[in-house]
């Protein structure tokens, strides 16, 4: 798996891993969502997913507002603008276009889930939702989830314990990636790491794909190493509207009028034919963004100074003398 | 907007300001809480520490003001941009965040926040986006300081949701539920004054902005709200604050004239 060519067409990965009923991750804290592959999981119809995303944000609303989610694991879906998350709320609210199964966290105990996924932890104990609609003991009536409450057998306080969340495959955009799947990510990663970590298949989709060499100057940049990854899509501008370090801005814009052209059913419909079913890929996605709009979104270059790591060869600093 | 004459949402930012200590180390959520925490670093507390939920730790101020936590503006003024654990864990859960700053959809008698959903969980009447961080901020730092618009049907007797911890029920719900001794709601900053909570955890009226008598903002509460003894009208804001708000903060009204409140219908012409 470490030195095998895994780049493939968005189209062809998103057909080979994802399956009907997975539990899937999409990560990115804002930035580095993976936009692109959701519009194609949305045009592969495929069905009943299980959708972990720690701010689900647009994506998560649109990709339930297409009807492909059964359940959803998330701390938070709203459209950043402030906006209502449309789809979101008919879902909850109204059961369309179905009734979705919601597992709610905080931005921390979701964090801890994901963790204790990724290092095959049996659960972590933490100070955080106690008390609050999410603990099941005082709110009997409150949200459903799998936490439990207990005491510590250490210290006897009361603590929260969140269970291991594990996925079947995760996806996520980074700025570079080689053609085996080595990933380098830089900016606000947010949850990104463990929930990649926790997922048994994984789709890079990148920004640029780059030598090993590259990845090898700087390997602490490095998000997760090929060996864990199976798919590798070069896929530019493929997180917008959320934003890429060093790549492209967060297109505020497209939120609101996302967030406009969301609001009843309707109008829904139509914005996903306009931007997601009627388009082919990335490439027809950007035409209907335009030129101008997409060169205002990058960014002044703001760029850091190369650090050494230093190369050695020998093992005893008198041999360089020889 | 000239001279002294500030507006309700330009005294809320200000009053939460000058709430933050210098050296303080600060857990900032999104919305008006960017802008109080900015405005104080960038007046008497410079020294502060701003750290957002996604793993930022600022280093000086941002180049355009932040239109939420995760702003990439963020990539080129922090000293720290790594993930949830170095600030929601390593900073907040370990205990050393002195202070938190959230807003928030509705807020009760006992400093609890709803920011998840409006009638029962299972059917609710209004869906709102849920945690995020809130919960977080909120059960963990020392002090919570919550900054909200204020109107009356945010104000119930007792929310809807708790989905941040404020004193709970009041007495010692917030510790008999496990959350830690000193910690919880220190004061709410709204449009109309400014809150703090007695020693039953009940919030309580301390200051007033002039604008409005205590009897307006007594009505814009749904409970019997109780007055602090020694109430009294809030300071005006400065020349000195309100230049910084205005020309240095927040020059293009993102926030103080809602610039950031898009309708998005123009994207196509």
């Amino acid at each position: 798996m470490a030195h095998q060519n895994k780049l493939m067409s968005m189209s062809e990965a998103v057909k080979e891993y994802v399956k009907d009923g997975s539990a899937l991750y999409m990560g990115g804290f804002t930035q580095l969502q993976p936009y692109a592959a959701a519009h194609e999981i949305i045009r592969q119809k495929t069905e009943d997913l299980t959708l972990s995303t720690c701010v689900g944000l647009t994506l998560a609303d649109q990709m339930i507002g297409a009807g492909v989610v059964k359940n959803l694991i998330t701390a938070f879906v709203w459209n950043p603008v402030p906006l209502k998350a449309h789809c979101f709320s008919r879902s909850v609210i109204q059961g369309i276009p179905r009734t979705i199964g919601l597992e709610e966290y905080s931005v921390l105990a979701l964090n801890l889930a994901f963790y204790a996924g990724a290092m095959g932890l049996p659960y972590v104990a933490a100070k955080t939702l106690l008390g609050t609609g999410f603990d099941s003991e005082k709110n009997p009536g409150g949200a459903k989830n799998r936490l439990r409450f207990e005491h510590s057998p250490f210290t006897g306080e009361r603590v929260c314990l969140v269970p291991p969340i594990r996925h079947d495959l995760g996806i996520v955009q980074v700025q570079r990636c080689d053609a085996f799947g080595n990933a380098q990510a830089w900016g606000i990663m947010g949850e990104t790491k463990y929930g990649l970590l926790s997922c048994d298949k994984i789709i890079i989709c990148a920004e640029e794909i780059v030598e090993t060499e590259t990845i090898m100057r700087d390997p602490n940049r490095t998000l997760i190493p090929s060996f864990r990854v199976n798919a590798v899509v070069k896929e530019p501008w493929g997180a917008h509207p959320s934003s890429v370090a060093g790549f492209y801005d967060m297109d505020w814009r497209y939120y609101a009028y996302y967030g406009t052209k969301t609001s009843t059913e309707k109008d829904f419909e139509q914005y996903l034919d306009k931007w997601v079913l009627n388009v082919s890929g990335r490439e027809q996605y950007l035409r209907l963004l335009g030129d101008r709009r997409v060169r205002s979104l990058i960014p002044e270059p703001f760029i850091s100074e190369p650090v050494d790591y230093g190369r050695l060869t020998r093992h005893f600093p008198e041999d360089n003398d020889r | 907007m000239t001279g002294r004459t500030s507006t309700d949402i330009e005294r809320m930012v200000i009053t939460a300001a000058r709430l933050i200590q210098n050296d303080a180390v600060l857990m900032v959520g999104t919305q008006w809480p960017i802008v109080a925490a900015l405005l104080a670093k960038a007046l008497h507390a410079p020294d502060s520490v701003i750290c957002h939920e996604g793993g930022v730790v600022m280093g000086k101020l941002p180049e355009r003001v932040p239109l939420f936590t995760v702003d990439p503006t963020l990539h080129s003024c922090s000293v720290l941009l790594g993930g949830s654990f170095d600030t929601l864990g390593a900073v907040l859960h370990a205990g050393r965040a002195d202070m938190a700053l959230l807003a928030a959809a509705s807020i009760d008698r006992f400093g609890n926040i709803n920011t998840t959903c409006f009638g029962d969980y299972g059917s609710p009447r209004v869906r709102l986006g849920g945690s995020g961080g809130g919960c977080d901020l909120g059960s963990l730092a020392e002090k919570t300081i919550i900054i909200m618009e204020h109107e009356r049907r945010r104000f119930p007797e007792k929310v809807d949701f708790i989905t941040t911890p404020g004193f709970l029920e009041g007495g010692g719900t917030r510790e008999e539920a496990g959350l830690r001794p000193g910690t919880g709601p220190f004061a709410v900053v709204t449009t109309m004054g400014l809150f703090g909570f007695d020693e039953q955890g009940e919030m309580i009226l301390l200051r007033f902005n002039p604008g409005f008598s205590i009897e307006d903002i007594r009505e814009n509460v749904q409970w019997d709200l109780r007055v602090a003894d020694d109430v009294s009208a809030l300071e005006s804001p400065t020349e000195e604050e309100l230049e910084m708000l205005r020309k240095r903060i927040d020059p293009q009204g993102m926030y103080l004239r809602g610039g950031r409140m898009l309708d998005g219908r123009d994207l196509e012409t």
